[in-house]
């Protein structure tokens, strides 16, 4: 017999632990026992693991060259810290160009320029008169309405130019893009081109002639059309190179009008170029009222004409300084992993690097800063500066005859003016976009000073993609329910102006329509930009089927608008909007905004007053109040029916829900539970009769801190079902029945106030606690009249229903524990594994338990989250190798440290934020610090990583620090071992993108439980149980549709006798068979109703043996060749499965042959 | 099962199980309804020359691989019944040499462990006892219609009803106990009181905590307290860069810090590297 063949992750894992991920490797060994302990330190360093770093004396204490010298000072000023420094510098050489790929785009560009300028040209037609294009060449444009005066001819272009950020050199990787400006000869244009779209007619007839000739050129991959920042009325032609560089680069080209073409006065954004005559067919109103400015229309018009004033300004300003550039390319990466300069309407690199610009003009940059500095700086101008109020300009002069910043802000939500003063180049950015990226700088500059250890990786690597970033989010689909939207609010200008393109239209008007309905709910409110679409020109360069040739997209193509919401915790507990009395005018506006919704109340104080009520009685339901909010108010004033808006923000509510609850996710259940709890702890403090006083009464257990996965429910037991045992008046369970429900009691431990009284010896402190267990149980059946039942350890305590498990505490008696008598006499301290239990228990947990607590007090959100993290652990049957709490502080991490998010406040995304932490976390370089009650000074925290490193091999694979436990990590030190982490983060890595996937589909999120569902292939061996025996059956992720009666009332019922604590029939026969095999296999349960029992063997134990008395346990002796070997008895114990679990086991699955040979 | 398909013809050839050297191998099974068995090996008792042992020679058999559900003694003692009286069982987690079966342990302060395999030692009334047992050839039946052994469902059950504690036991033995602690710390006392202040035959007083004056307590705690406050004391006079040596060492030892600084951010970054972590997206 030998180790099997490693092909699933798992086993692999445990037959070698060399051969596993690197990120987990070499603790693996160092962690699986403690004996192996020194052996492995010998061992030479193992990779991937960070070791201290030794050097010399000589090499510490030399002198410093004077480089080293200014190096070490640059990094002082320059950067935060010399990490920071090597940091950037690594970042920067991923993502810049090598001169290698410059060269081969360079000839490329020249390959293009050639091929360009020879396009033939066509004689004049109208412009109307498209039969001169070749069959089945499309124009790239919508043109509507079709009728136009002009001709159109085609010449090849009079100048070919490089624009943009290649030339800059701060164009970054991946997808290159080069700009290349060609500019139309005078001949093609004509004079008030600048009317009604015939300029943009033109260009994309340009294009379309263009992309016809290049197309049949064999230098070319692939050719095909784009849209400039995503505005439908200029189309680009996209140009890849053929072969193994066709994903090297991308070479734009964009038409552009001769210089000093358009008069700029003509293009003030209080101009109107689009004739409603002619867009409509009518004129407006037909009263002579004036024509509305179309200042976007205008924007693109002018966009065309300033590029390459634009390309001179950037090379003069960012041309000789490395740092400007490197700053521009850190921006970039910093807005692309927040997805905010893709789309349409982006927040572009271009529109950074002019940020840069400015900054730099008014002095607020200099150009010896640091590509770091620079970031802080632009981050520092953002976060403080709001652009939707106070917009700046790049123009310098103080010309009269242009145009005041005020019209701008009339016409556009965002204003930055370019250096001549006509342009916009925020035009087309949203206000919400714009209040985005404003939110993301103030969340990095107070991450930047924090001075957090990584604040590089938080900022600059980290992304940060929607559906993790918000609380909620929402779908609009199908987008054409837009169109309707529109001329429901009346947007016919914003139509003619942006030219039939309903999604932008609508954008703004929508946004601050709910965020005005939302209120003091939100935070921030989000919109997804619309993709820019790539229209191909089909894969074969002579398109020979029309079929290859695709239309220009329509609008409604441009998938979903996805909108997220991140909301404000203390606004979502009020079910009541408050509107003005009654009396009060604007009481008439708040009623036509909330319809019908709206009513009138008197409230306590005599008011009388318009308001809206929500109905949500739980805590899950307020958090859902924005869903009611959004499709009241969509439908009511946008036409969007409910049907069309797709609300992803519970759906895993259901997952943590009670057995019979539909209603609420639990947390009204254990507040109930709690205040039992308070109750009893009164009781307690106010016990008369107590040779010693209570003097603290701390909770203990996973539901007195809000992360029970199921909640409590008061036991009202059925006395028929059980056999009652009067003499104790305690429940027995029945064999003749099923197993009765899971009652599992909440420890709480009392203290007792000091006295000199108590035994100096550990087993009389046990004798005398004993002693006070018993006495607590008679005292509080005499004075309350409560069922108890006293035993040496503890005392339960059946109150309300719900059974409590009272501790005793001697505050001394770990300490009597860890005394230790040396030969001198000299008492010394040494920790003893019976002395860390009893301090783990009686210390720590309560002090866990209660910092818990508050944190969910402050963030009510955490007990969603915790539950939903631990029920996905336990459901991938992992549950056993994490202790509750350690997942509990994990989650907690996630509130106290969410940088580069902000604390979720809905178990949704802190769901998807825990999968995401556990799969790219570096348990082995890192320990994951919690700041609990934020008692930890950042120069503790430093200390506490440097430290981590050098102690590295005595702790075990996941190391988790909290201001209670700063040096040992108690709650990992049995566990998990480096085979079950791995095995965690693996099934996390799978399960985030899957589950993202789900919630960012707009047809609705489909299964939501197929995450929760744990793979089965990997087991050797399946046990499969009987439901009639898994008390808490019911529990499972796929809920049965029928189960046994657990003996409950649902009336409380006459008997007070003690119901059957703690009794779970496969808890008990796990331990039997983890206690019988488990030198030769791992189990794997799910102890929330799982009905099968995964059984791994261990291929290190199949390894035949020699004989040794000491190891015999389920072996045989073998004779093989000529000597005696001991081998697992695979067989027998197989058998052993069935007989121990005799009534619970329904079959034994061998699945596997692994254990032969 | 090609396991079972080898070891079966290897049974049939030579009809002997095999066992390790000095040890003999008993089948033993559940019931009859199971196919496999697990195999118990046994071996007379002995310890080497000048050791100790409690159990008694010749007369006490040492068996391996006592499977799970045997926990009673009493199941084991019956299976061995047939080849002499037996006179103790005494079942544990691994086999051991020098001590005896511990004092009886309270049942209330130590609960019984979750059995897993266990070794054994079976005491005979004679000698005899011991060498029928190592000629057994089984297999035996732990559980048979006339002694049936509880496992699963049923045995959980009663281990639950057993795990009911009755109070009044409890009481009466933390009674006793501490009725026995108190006089052990009494005599103690009294012991304590009388050596106080005589010095012993070289002339030594021991010093207690019951003196008249108090004392330092003898713990590692206090004695580091003591040096501490020591090490203060001293640092309170030293002068720090007074000498123009001081302030050259300390210019010096701040640099040698940054450049060790360097030398581990330099490492976090070649790490880093090396798991391609600087790829932004």
């Amino acid at each position: 017999m030998g180790p099997a063949p490693a092909g699933e992750q798992l086993c692999g894992a445990i037959v070698e632990p060399e051969v596993m991920e690197p990120a987990l490797e070499g603790t693996g060994k160092e962690r699986k026992k403690a004996s192996s302990r020194k052996r492995t330190l010998a061992e030479p360093p193992a990779k991937g693991l960070l070791q201290p770093v030794k050097l010399s004396r000589a090499e510490l204490y030399k002198e410093p060259t004077n480089e080293e010298l200014n190096h070490l000072r640059e990094t002082e000023i320059l950067f935060h810290s010399s990490l920071l420094r090597l940091q950037v510098e690594e970042l920067l050489k991923e993502v810049r160009l090598s001169e290698k790929k410059k060269d081969r785009i360079d000839a490329f560009l020249r390959e293009v320029n050639q091929r360009v300028v020879r396009v033939p040209s066509v004689p004049e037609t109208e412009l109307t008169d498209q039969a001169w294009l070749p069959a089945g060449v499309r124009v790239p444009l919508h043109q509507v309405p079709y009728a136009v005066k002009g001709c159109f001819r085609f010449l090849p272009p009079a100048q070919v130019t490089v624009v943009g950020s290649y030339l800059l050199g701060t164009c970054i990787r991946p997808d290159i893009n080069v700009d290349v400006a060609l500019t139309m000869p005078r001949e093609i244009l004509q004079d008030k081109d600048g009317l009604n779209q015939r300029y943009f007619r033109k260009r994309a007839l340009y294009l379309a002639h263009l992309a016809h000739h290049l197309a049949q050129d064999p230098l070319f991959g692939s050719v095909c059309f784009s849209y400039t920042n995503g505005c439908h009325l200029k189309p680009s032609l996209l140009l890849r190179p053929r072969g193994k560089d066709e994903r090297l680069v991308t070479v734009r080209l964009h038409p552009c009008p001769p210089p000093d073409f358009f008069r700029p006065c003509r293009l003030l954004p209080t101009k109107n170029n689009v004739r409603s005559a002619w867009y409509r067919g009518q004129s407006p109103a037909g009263d002579g009222s004036p024509e509305p400015p179309t200042p976007h229309y205008n924007t693109w018009v002018l966009q065309d004409t300033a590029l390459e004033s634009h390309l001179q300004l950037l090379s003069t300003m960012l041309g000789s300084a490395q740092g400007l550039k490197d700053g521009v390319a850190l921006l970039k990466v910093w807005l692309r992993q927040r997805e905010l300069d893709k789309g349409q309407g982006g927040f572009t690199g271009f529109l950074v690097s002019m940020l840069v610009v400015f900054l730099v003009s008014t002095r607020k940059i200099h150009t010896t800063m640091s590509g770091y500095q620079v970031l802080r700086s632009v981050l520092q101008f953002l976060a403080t500066t709001d652009l939707t109020v106070n917009g700046i300009s790049l123009c310098l002069s103080s010309d009269p005859s242009l145009p005041a910043l005020a019209d701008f802000h009339q016409a556009f939500s965002v204003v930055f003016l370019d250096s001549s003063g006509h342009l916009n180049l925020c035009a087309d950015v949203t206000a919400s976009t714009y209040h985005q990226v404003q939110y993301e700088a103030r969340l990095s500059m107070t991450l930047l000073d924090s001075r957090a250890d990584d604040g590089f990786h938080l900022l600059l690597m980290t992304p940060k993609p929607m559906i993790r970033a918000f609380d909620h989010v929402l779908h609009l689909h199908p987008l054409s329910r837009l169109q309707a939207a529109c001329h429901r609010l009346k947007l016919w200008p914003e139509l003619q102006d942006n030219g039939g393109d309903y999604v932008s239209a609508a954008l703004g008007p929508l946004t601050t329509l709910l965020e005005q309905g939302l209120g003091t709910r939100l935070n921030l409110l989000a919109h997804s930009r619309p993709p820019v679409p790539e229209v191909s020109w089909a894969g074969s360069r002579v398109p020979r089927d029309t079929k290859d040739i695709q239309d220009p997209p329509k609008h409604k193509d441009s998938g979903t608008l996805t909108l997220g919401l991140l909301l404000r915790p203390e606004g979502l507990t009020s079910v009541l909007e408050l509107g003005p009395e009654a009396d009060q005018p604007e009481a008439a506006k708040f009623r036509q905004f909330w319809g019908f919704r709206s009513e009138l109340r008197r409230f306590q104080d005599g008011a009388i007053r318009e308001a809206v009520v929500w109905e949500a009685a739980s805590m899950s339901q307020k958090r859902l109040i924005p869903h009611q909010v959004v499709t009241h108010l969509l439908a009511l004033h946008t036409d969007i029916p409910e049907t069309c808006v797709h609300y992803v923000g519970g759906p895993l509510d259901a997952l943590i829900q009670g057995l019979k609850e539909t209603s609420s996710t639990g947390e009204e259940a254990l507040a109930v539970a709690v205040c039992c709890y308070d109750d009893l702890s009164r009781l307690l403090w106010g016990l008369e009769g107590l040779p010693l006083t209570v003097s603290a009464v701390q909770g203990a257990h996973p539901v007195l801190r809000y992360t029970e996965v199921f909640p409590p429910t008061p036991v009202r037991p059925a006395s028929s079902f059980y056999e009652p045992l009067q003499e104790r008046s305690s429940l027995l369970p029945r064999l003749d029945k099923p197993c009765p429900a899971y009652v599992e009691p909440m420890t709480v431990v009392c203290h007792l106030e000091g006295s000199g009284q108590w035994p100096q010896d550990a087993e009389a402190v046990q004798r005398v606690r004993a002693a006070f267990q018993l006495r607590l149980a008679e005292l509080l059946t005499q004075q309350h009249g409560l069922q108890c039942r006293a035993t040496a350890t503890h005392t339960d305590v059946l109150k309300d229903g719900f059974v409590f498990r009272i501790r005793m505490a001697y505050q001394r008696e770990p300490q009597i524990l860890k005394e230790v008598q040396s030969p001198e006499g000299m008492i010394s301290l040494r920790d003893t594994p019976a002395s860390l239990h009893l301090e783990r228990d009686t210390r720590q947990l309560p002090l866990l338990t209660s910092a818990l607590h508050g944190l969910q007090q402050q963030h009510p959100a955490f007990s969603g989250v915790a539950r939903l993290a631990k029920r996905w652990v336990r459901a991938q049957l992992l549950g056993e190798g994490f202790t509750d709490e350690s997942l509990d502080l994990v989650a907690a991490a996630l509130f106290l440290h969410p940088e580069p998010f902000t604390p979720p406040s809905s178990p949704q995304v802190g769901f998807l934020r825990f999968l995401y932490l556990v799969s790219t976390f570096d348990w082995k370089n890192n320990p994951l610090i919690v700041n609990l009650n934020n008692e930890l000074t950042v120069e503790e925290q430093v200390e506490m990583r440097s430290g981590f490193l050098a102690a590295r091999a005595q702790l075990p694979v996941m190391v988790i620090v909290t201001p209670q436990d700063r040096k040992h990590s108690v709650w990992t030190q049995d566990g998990p071992s480096a085979q079950i982490l791995q095995q965690l983060v693996v099934l996390a890595a799978e399960a985030l993108p899957m589950l993202e996937k789900q919630l960012m589909d707009p047809r609705g999120p489909g299964d939501i439980r197929t995450v929760f569902r744990p793979p089965l292939d990997i087991y050797d061996v399946l046990i499969r149980l009987s439901p009639r025996h898994i008390p808490r059956h019911r529990q499972a992720v796929d809920s049965p549709a029928a189960s046994f009666c657990r003996g409950l009332l649902s009336q409380p019922g006459p008997s007070s006798l003690m119901p059957v604590l703690g009794y779970d029939p496969p808890q008990l026969y796990l331990r039997q068979l983890r206690e019988a095999f488990g030198n030769l296999a791992l189990f794997f349960y799910d102890q929330h109703g799982g009905e099968v029992i995964g059984v791994l063997w261990k291929p290190t134990s199949f390894q035949p043996q020699p004989f040794k008395a000491s190891s015999t346990k389920g072996h045989m002796v073998m004779s093989r060749g000529e000597e005696l070997v001991m081998v697992p008895n695979v067989e027998a114990i197989l058998e052993d499965f069935a007989v121990l679990g005799e009534g619970l086991v329904q079959t034994v699955e061998a699945r596997s042959e692994r254990w032969t040979v | 099962m090609v396991a079972r398909r080898r070891k079966r013809p290897a049974r049939e050839r030579d009809d002997r199980i095999p066992s390790p050297p000095g040890y003999a191998a008993i089948p033993i099974k559940f019931s009859e309804k199971q196919q496999a068995c697990h195999y118990l090996y046994v071996r007379a008792h002995g310890v080497r020359q000048g050791t100790k042992s409690i159990w008694p020679q010749k007369r006490t058999l040492f068996v391996l691989n006592v499977p799970p559900y045997c926990t009673e003694q009493e199941s084991l003692s019956r299976l061995l019944s047939f080849c002499g009286l037996v006179q103790s069982v005494e079942l544990q987690e691994e086999p051991d040499l020098a001590e005896g079966p511990e004092e009886s342990r309270s049942k209330f302060f130590h609960p019984k462990p979750v059995p897993g395999f266990q070794v054994a030692y079976v005491v005979f009334q004679k000698p005899s006892g011991v060498s029928a047992a190592l000629a057994l050839k089984g297999p035996l039946l732990v559980s048979t219609e006339s002694h049936p052994v509880k496992t699963g469902i049923h045995k959980w059950i009663s281990d639950y009803a057993d795990s009911m504690p009755d109070p009044e036991a409890l009481r009466v033995e933390v009674d006793t106990f501490m009725e026995a602690y108190d006089q052990k710390i009494a005599e103690e006392e009294a012991k304590a009181k009388e050596e106080e202040g005589v010095p012993d035959e070289e002339g030594w007083v021991k010093v207690t905590r019951r003196g008249r004056r108090p004392v330092l307590p003898r713990t590692e705690a206090a004695s580091l307290r003591v040096l501490e406050r020591e090490r203060r004391k001293r640092a309170r006079k030293e002068l720090l860069n007074f000498y123009a040596w001081q302030h050259r060492e300390s210019k010096m030892e701040h640099l040698a810090q940054l450049r060790k600084k360097f030398e581990e951010d330099k490492q976090r970054i070649e790490l880093l590297r090396a798991q391609r972590k600087f790829r932004p997206y």
